[in-house]
C-alpha cells in the first residue's frame, strides 16, 4: 500500500483481537489470536523490535479453538485471557505462555483457569485496570462474573450477578474506580457497582458497540456505535453527550482512548479506516451545553487522521501502555499494522 | 576674623582683589558673624592654617617632618608673600572703613541745615482748613428748617394721592367689568392691595368690600372666559394670567385642563384602534393600503389636529406646564407604536406597515409644530427604531414558519396517491417558499426603504442593517430548524414519531432528504441571489461598524447550508441504513444459525428489506437529479467486467468446493481479496439518485455482512443466506428501469453480496452451495409469490 508508515505483519488466519501486553516493561509487544472456524488456530505474540521498524514474532502458540476475544494480564506478561468458541459453543480461559518457550520446539499453553460458569455466548474478559490486582470479569449475553484468579492453585473463584437478560454485549472497568465497571447493551450502557453486583446507572442508547473509559479523566466514557458514531459521555450527565464525532462511513466497531494524552482517540471501523481523534473535554466543555461544545467542534476539526491502509473491516484496535503513541491495530483479513501517532501529536 | 574671611575666599579659584575687598567688608559689616559657620570638618586638617583650631605648634612640626629643605624653604617664601598680602588687606579695609565715615558725618550735616524753615508753614495751613469747617456748618444748619418742610408736604400729598385711588376703585372696577378692561382691573386691584390689607378692617372697610364684590366678578369672568373654547386662545391665556396675578389657585384649573386634553387623547386612540381594526379585517391586499390612507384623512386626521390645536392653546394658557405636555405627546407616540407592534406581530403587509407609520408620522409632525421642545420627531424615531426593527425580525420568523410550514405540509396528506409525490411536493413548495419568501420579503423591505417618509429616511442605514443581519440570522435559524426538522439534533423527537405510525415515519426519514436537497438550494440558487439582491438594493447599511465588512455574509451561508446538506444527506443515509440494520439484527439475533433447518424458501426479512430498499428508491427519485451515467459507465466499467467474471468464478468454485473444498478455502479468501475494492464502497455521496442510492444499498450489504461474520452457520444456514442473498441479487435486476445504469448498479450490488456469501461461507462448517436449479426454483416460487401479492 502506498503511504503507508505502519509496519505489517501477517497472521496465517483471520483475526478479530489485539490486546497490548502491558506487563512487559522491556518491548512494546501486543498479543493476538486468530479466528478460523475450521483451521487450527494462533495465538501471536509481536514484538516491536528496538529500532521500531520491524515486527519480530516472539512466539506462535496453538490455541485450542477460534479466539473472539484475547485479554493480556496487566501484571503478569506471561498469562492472558482468550474467549474461545468452537462454533456451537463457548468458553474461556486463562493462559499461561509456558517458560522457555524460545528453546522449545512445539511450546504448548498452559491452561491456569477454566472461566467455565458461562452458558450462553461469553463477550469478552476483562482484566482489571489497575494493575497488581487478581480480578478478573468476564461477561456473557446476560450474567457478569467477577473472578478471582489464583495463579499458583491455577484456579479461579467466581461470583455471579443473578440473572440480567439484558443480552449484554460487552464492556468496560473504570480505571479510576475497580468497582465500577460499564457494560454494554442492545438498548443502553450499564453501570454495575461489583461489590453489591448490581446496577448504578444507565445510559439509553441504542446499538452501542463498544466503550473505552478515558485513562485520564474520571467520569468520561467513550462510546462506538453501529451507526452514529462515536459519543463522549459524562457519566454525571447520562441524558446526553457531552461530545459527537462522526465515526466510520459504515459502523464504528472498537473505540479505545490514549492511556497517556488527554483526549486522543482511536476508533476502527467495518469501512477498513481507522480514524485518530482528538477531543480534549475541558472543564468548560464538560460545563457548557452541547451547542457550544457542538460550536468548538467546528472550529477545530477533531480528526487527526484516517489511516485506510487495510483491506478489510478493523476490529482490533490497541495503544501501547509503554509507549502511548503507538498503537497496533489488527483487520479481519489477518493483518496486523503497527502505528505510530507522533506526527500528529506534534500538530498540537 | 580677617582670616576666617580669607578661608572663604579661598574656596574661590580666581581671587579678585575687588571681590575680595568687597566681601571683607561686607563680612565685617555683618551683625552676626558671632554666628558665622562653623568651620567645615576638612578644615580640621592640621594643614589648614585658616581655621580657628590651627595650631602653629603642631603645623611647625608636621611641616618640619614631612617636608625636605628645600620644600620648607618654598613654604616659608610662600609663607612671607602670604602674610605681606594680608598685611595690605588690612590696611585697605581700615582705610575705606574711614572714608565711609566721613561721607556719612558729612550727610548728616546737610540734613539738620535744611529741616529748618518747615514749621511756620505747617502752621498756616492749619488755620485755612479751620475757617473753611465753621463756614459750611453755618450753611448746612440755616437751610435745614427749609428742607424738612418741603418733605413732609410731598409725603401728604403722596398720601393723599392713594386715598383717592382708593376710594375711586370700585367705580372703577365696575367700569373695568363693563369694558372687559379685565387686565386693568387686575392691575388695579393687585395696586390696591397692600393698603387694603393695613387699614382694610378700619378706614376704607366699605371700599375694600366693594371692591372685592367686583373682584369675584372679574374672577368668574375670567374663568369662564378660560374655559370656553370659543375664546380666542390669546384671549384665554391672558385670563390664565391675571387669575394667577388675582392668587387664585391656577393649578386646579390646569389640572382640569389637562384632564380634559388626556379625555380627547383618549377618544383619540379609541378611533385609531377602530381604524387599526377596519385595516385587519380587510384582507384584500389591493385595498389594504389604500385604506390607511383614506379613513385616516377623514376621522383620524381630524381628531389629531384638533389635539394639536387644543395642546398649543394649552401650551400658550400654562406656558410652564411643558413638561406634562411633552409626557402626554409621548404617550400619545408610545401607544401609536405599540398598536403596530400589536399588528406586526399578527403578520401584516409591508404596505400596511408604512400605511400606519406614515400616520404616525404626519401626526407627529403635526404635533411637534406645536411642542417642538418635545422633541417628537427624534422620540419616535427611536421608538420607530424598534417597531421597525421588530417588524424586520418578525417577517423573518414567518418566512420561517413558511417554510417549516410547507415541508411539514407533506405529513398531512395521508391519502396514498399523493404520497407518492409528497416529497417531491414538499421539495417544490420549501424551494417556493424560500426564494419566493425571501424575494417577497426583500420586495417589502424595498418599499420601507425606497418610501419618502421622514422616519424612515432617518431610519434607512438601520434598515439596510437589520434586513442584512436579519437574512444572515434568518439562515443559520432556518439551518437550525432544518436540523431540528430531520430529527438529527433531538433524538427524543424520532421516538415520538416512530410511534405516529409507518406513514409519518416514512415521510419523516424523507424529510431529511428533502432538507438535504433543500439546503443545496439554497447554497446554490437561493443564497446568490438574495445575495445579488441585497447588493443592489440594500448595500451602504453601515450604520454600525462590522468586523467581518457585511452583515449578510453569502459566502459564510452558503457554507452552512453546504456543510448541513452534507450532514443531512448522511443522516438521511444514516437512518435508511439503520433501519436496515435493525432489520438484519432481528433477523440474525433469533434463529440458532448452527442447527439451522435446510432453507425451503427465501426468508421474510428479505421482503422487507426489499420493501426498505423501494422506500429509498422511491423516496431518491422525488427528490434527487439523475446522476450523469456516462460518468458513472466509465469509471465503473473495470468494476463491471469484475464483477460479472466474480459471477462466474463464484459460481464455479461454488460447485467444484464440494469436491476440493481444502483448495477452495483458499482460493475464497484470495478472491476475496481480489474483489476487495473498498476505495469503491466508501466513496463521496452525490447530490444524485444512483449515488445516493447505491450508497444505502452498500451500507446494508455491507451490514449484512458485518451480521453475517458475527454467526456461526451449518450447512443449511449457510444456504440460507445463498439464498436470500441470490433472491436479493433477481430482484436487484430486475427493479433496474434505466438501461444504462444496469452496469453500474449490477457492479455494487453483485460485489456486495458476493461479499455476503463468502462471508457467510468463512463462517460455515460445511459451506456447501445449494446446486443451481434449486436454488432457481426457489427464488422463482418467490418471485411468483410476490409478484402474486403485488396483484
Amino acid at each position: 500500500m502506498q503511504g503507508s508508515s505502519g509496519i505489517g505483519y501477517g497472521l496465517k488466519y483471520q483475526g478479530r483481537c489485539i490486546s497490548d501486553v502491558r506487563a512487559d516493561t522491556d518491548h512494546t509487544s501486543f498479543i493476538t489470536g486468530t479466528l478460523s472456524l475450521r483451521e487450527e488456530n494462533e495465538v501471536h505474540l509481536i514484538r516491536l523490535s528496538s529500532s521500531g521498524t520491524e515486527l519480530i514474532c516472539e512466539g506462535l502458540f496453538s490455541h485450542p479453538n477460534e479466539i473472539w476475544d484475547l485479554a493480556s494480564c496487566p501484571f503478569d506478561q506471561r498469562i492472558f485471557s482468550t474467549v474461545f468458541s468452537t462454533g456451537e459453543s463457548y468458553g474461556a480461559a486463562i493462559w499461561q505462555i509456558p517458560e522457555l518457550y524460545g528453546q522449545l520446539n512445539s511450546p504448548q499453553l498452559e491452561r491456569v483457569a477454566s472461566l467455565d460458569a458461562h452458558v450462553g455466548k461469553i463477550n469478552c474478559v476483562l482484566w482489571c485496570p489497575s494493575g497488581r490486582h487478581d480480578k478478573l470479569i468476564s461477561i456473557d449475553d446476560e450474567n457478569i462474573f467477577l473472578w478471582t484468579l489464583d495463579c499458583s492453585k491455577k484456579a479461579a473463584q467466581s461470583k455471579q450477578s443473578s440473572g440480567l437478560l439484558h443480552y449484554l454485549s460487552g464492556g468496560a472497568w473504570d480505571p479510576h474506580d475497580i468497582n465500577a465497571v460499564a457494560t454494554t447493551c442492545e438498548s443502553s450502557v450499564q453501570f454495575w457497582d461489583l461489590r453489591t453486583m448490581k446496577k448504578t446507572n444507565t445510559i439509553e442508547r441504542a446499538h452501542i458497540r463498544n466503550a473505552n473509559y478515558d485513562m485520564k479523566k474520571n467520569h468520561i466514557l467513550v462510546t462506538a456505535e453501529d451507526e452514529s458514531g462515536i459519543h463522549i459521555w459524562d457519566l454525571r450527565k447520562p441524558k446526553s453527550p457531552v461530545r459527537e464525532l462522526p465515526g466510520h462511513t459504515h459502523w464504528t466497531w472498537a473505540v479505545t482512548c490514549n492511556p497517556e494524552y488527554d483526549g486522543l482517540i482511536l476508533s476502527a471501523g467495518t469501512d477498513s479506516t481507522v480514524n485518530l481523534w482528538m477531543a480534549p473535554t475541558s472543564a468548560e466543555d464538560e460545563a457548557t451545553s452541547e451547542s457550544i461544545a457542538e460550536s468548538a467542534t467546528q472550529q477545530a476539526d477533531p480528526l487527526l487522521n484516517s489511516y485506510s491502509d487495510y483491506e478489510d473491516s478493523v476490529y482490533g484496535l490497541a495503544w501501547s501502555n509503554r509507549e502511548p503513541w503507538i498503537f497496533a491495530s489488527l483487520s479481519y483479513d489477518g493483518r496486523v499494522v503497527v502505528e505510530s501517532v507522533k506526527p500528529f501529536l506534534s500538530r498540537k | 576674623m580677617v582670616e576666617r574671611e580669607k578661608t572663604r575666599n579661598d574656596d574661590v579659584p580666581l581671587d579678585d582683589k575687588a571681590k575680595r575687598m568687597r566681601d571683607l567688608l561686607s563680612s565685617f559689616y555683618n551683625p552676626d558673624h558671632s554666628s558665622a559657620p562653623k568651620p567645615p570638618s576638612d578644615y580640621e586638617n592640621l594643614d589648614a592654617i585658616n581655621s580657628t583650631s590651627f595650631d602653629p605648634d603642631h603645623y611647625m612640626n608636621v611641616l618640619v617632618q614631612k617636608s625636605n629643605l628645600e620644600g620648607l624653604l618654598r613654604r616659608h617664601v610662600e609663607m612671607a608673600a602670604e602674610i605681606k598680602n594680608l598685611d595690605t588687606d588690612l590696611q585697605m579695609l581700615v582705610y575705606e572703613n574711614y572714608n565711609k565715615f566721613i561721607s556719612a558725618t558729612d550727610a548728616i550735616k546737610w540734613m539738620k541745615s535744611n529741616i529748618v524753615g518747615m514749621q511756620a508753614n505747617m502752621e498756616q495751613l492749619l488755620d485755612k482748613i479751620m475757617s473753611v469747617q465753621s463756614r459750611s456748618d453755618g450753611v448746612n444748619t440755616s437751610l435745614f428748617e427749609k428742607r424738612e418742610h418741603i418733605e413732609k408736604l410731598h409725603r401728604t400729598r403722596n398720601l393723599l394721592r392713594k386715598v383717592q385711588f382708593i376710594y375711586d376703585l370700585p367705580a372703577r372696577l365696575s367700569k373695568c367689568i363693563k369694558s372687559e378692561a379685565y387686565a386693568d382691573a387686575v392691575k388695579f386691584y393687585t395696586g390696591a392691595m397692600p393698603i387694603f390689607k393695613a387699614y382694610g378692617d378700619s378706614s376704607f372697610q366699605d371700599c375694600k368690600r366693594a371692591s372685592e364684590e367686583a373682584i369675584v366678578i372679574i374672577v368668574k369672568n375670567l374663568q369662564a372666559k378660560l374655559f370656553s373654547d370659543s375664546e380666542s386662545i390669546q384671549a384665554r391665556a391672558e385670563a390664565a394670567v391675571l387669575l394667577k396675578q388675582l392668587d387664585f389657585p391656577v393649578d386646579s384649573l390646569q389640572a382640569k385642563l389637562l384632564e380634559k386634553l388626556e379625555q380627547s387623547l383618549g377618544d383619540l386612540q379609541l378611533k385609531t384602534v377602530r381604524i387599526e381594526n377596519i385595516l385587519l379585517e380587510s384582507n384584500d391586499p389591493s385595498k389594504q393600503g389604500k385604506a390607511f390612507e383614506s379613513i385616516p384623512s377623514t376621522g383620524h386626521e381630524v381628531s389629531v389636529h384638533g389635539f394639536a390645536e387644543a395642546i398649543r392653546a394649552y401650551r400658550v394658557i400654562f406656558p410652564d406646564s411643558e413638561s406634562q405636555l411633552i409626557k402626554l405627546a409621548q404617550n400619545l407616540v408610545i401607544k401609536h407604536f405599540e398598536m403596530i407592534e400589536q399588528c406586526v406581530k399578527s403578520r401584516i403587509s409591508s404596505a400596511n406597515f408604512l400605511g400606519a407609520l406614515r400616520t404616525i408620522w404626519t401626526d407627529v409632525l403635526l404635533m411637534d409644530e406645536v411642542l417642538s421642545e418635545a422633541a417628537l420627531p427624534d422620540f419616535s424615531l427611536e421608538a420607530g427604531q424598534v417597531t421597525v426593527k421588530k417588524y424586520v425580525a418578525s417577517t423573518f420568523t414567518y418566512l420561517l414558519q413558511d417554510i417549516s410550514d410547507a415541508l411539514l405540509k407533506v405529513k398531512v396528506s395521508p391519502n396514498e396517491a399523493a404520497e407518492e409525490h409528497a416529497l417531491k411536493l414538499a421539495l417544490e413548495a420549501s424551494k417556493k417558499a424560500v426564494l419566493q419568501g425571501s424575494m417577497d420579503l426583500l420586495l417589502d423591505f424595498r418599499q420601507l426603504l425606497d418610501d419618502d417618509l421622514g422616519l424612515l429616511v432617518k431610519l434607512r442605514e438601520f434598515i439596510v442593517d437589520w434586513v442584512q443581519e436579519g437574512f444572515q440570522d434568518f439562515f443559520r435559524a432556518l439551518d437550525d430548524r432544518f436540523l431540528l426538522l430531520s430529527g438529527r439534533k433531538n433524538p427524543s423527537s424520532q421516538d415520538q414519531v416512530l410511534s405516529e405510525g409507518a406513514l409519518g415515519e416514512k415521510v419523516l426519514v424523507g424529510i431529511a432528504l428533502v432538507l438535504a436537497q433543500l439546503s443545496v438550494f439554497i447554497e446554490q440558487t437561493a443564497t446568490p441571489r438574495i445575495s445579488e439582491e441585497i447588493a443592489a438594493s440594500f448595500s451602504g447599511g453601515g450604520a454600525r461598524d462590522y468586523e467581518n465588512g457585511h452583515a449578510f455574509a453569502s459566502g459564510e451561508i452558503c457554507q452552512i447550508f453546504r456543510s448541513s446538506a452534507e450532514k443531512l444527506l448522511h443522516h438521511y443515509i444514516n437512518m435508511r441504513t439503520q433501519r436496515v440494520s435493525t432489520l438484519l439484527r432481528k433477523r440474525f439475533t433469533t434463529p440458532n444459525w448452527v442447527k439451522h433447518k435446510e432453507p425451503r424458501e427465501v426468508h421474510m426479512f428479505v421482503d422487507l428489506f426489499v420493501q426498505e430498499l423501494r422506500a429509498v428508491q422511491s423516496e431518491v427519485k422525488q427528490i434527487l437529479p439523475v446522476g450523469l451515467m456516462r460518468k458513472h459507465h466509465r469509471s465503473d466499467s473495470n468494476g463491471s467486467t469484475n464483477s460479472s467474471r466474480s459471477n462466474a468464478l463464484l459460481d464455479d468454485r461454488m460447485s467444484r468446493s464440494n469436491t476440493q473444498k481444502g483448495r477452495s478455502q483458499l482460493l475464497e479468501t484470495h478472491l476475496a481479496k481480489l474483489f476487495k475494492q473498498k476505495v469503491e464502497i466508501f466513496t463521496k455521496v452525490e447530490y444524485t439518485q444512483e449515488s445516493v442510492e447505491t450508497t444505502i444499498v452498500k451500507l446494508c450489504l455491507k451490514s449484512l455482512q458485518e451480521f453475517v461474520r458475527l454467526k456461526t452457520f451449518n450447512r443449511s444456514g449457510f444456504q440460507q443466506i445463498q439464498l436470500d442473498v441470490q433472491f436479493l441479487r433477481t430482484i436487484s435486476r430486475e427493479n433496474i428501469e434505466v438501461e444504462d445504469a444496469i452496469d453500474f448498479y449490477l457492479t455494487r450490488y453483485e460485489l456486495r453480496s458476493f461479499h455476503v456469501i463468502v462471508a457467510a461461507s468463512e463462517r460455515c462448517f460445511d459451506p456447501v452451495p445449494l446446486e443451481p436449479p434449486i436454488l432457481d426454483k426457489l427464488v422463482q416460487v418467490k418471485l411468483a409469490r410476490s409478484k402474486e401479492q403485488s396483484k
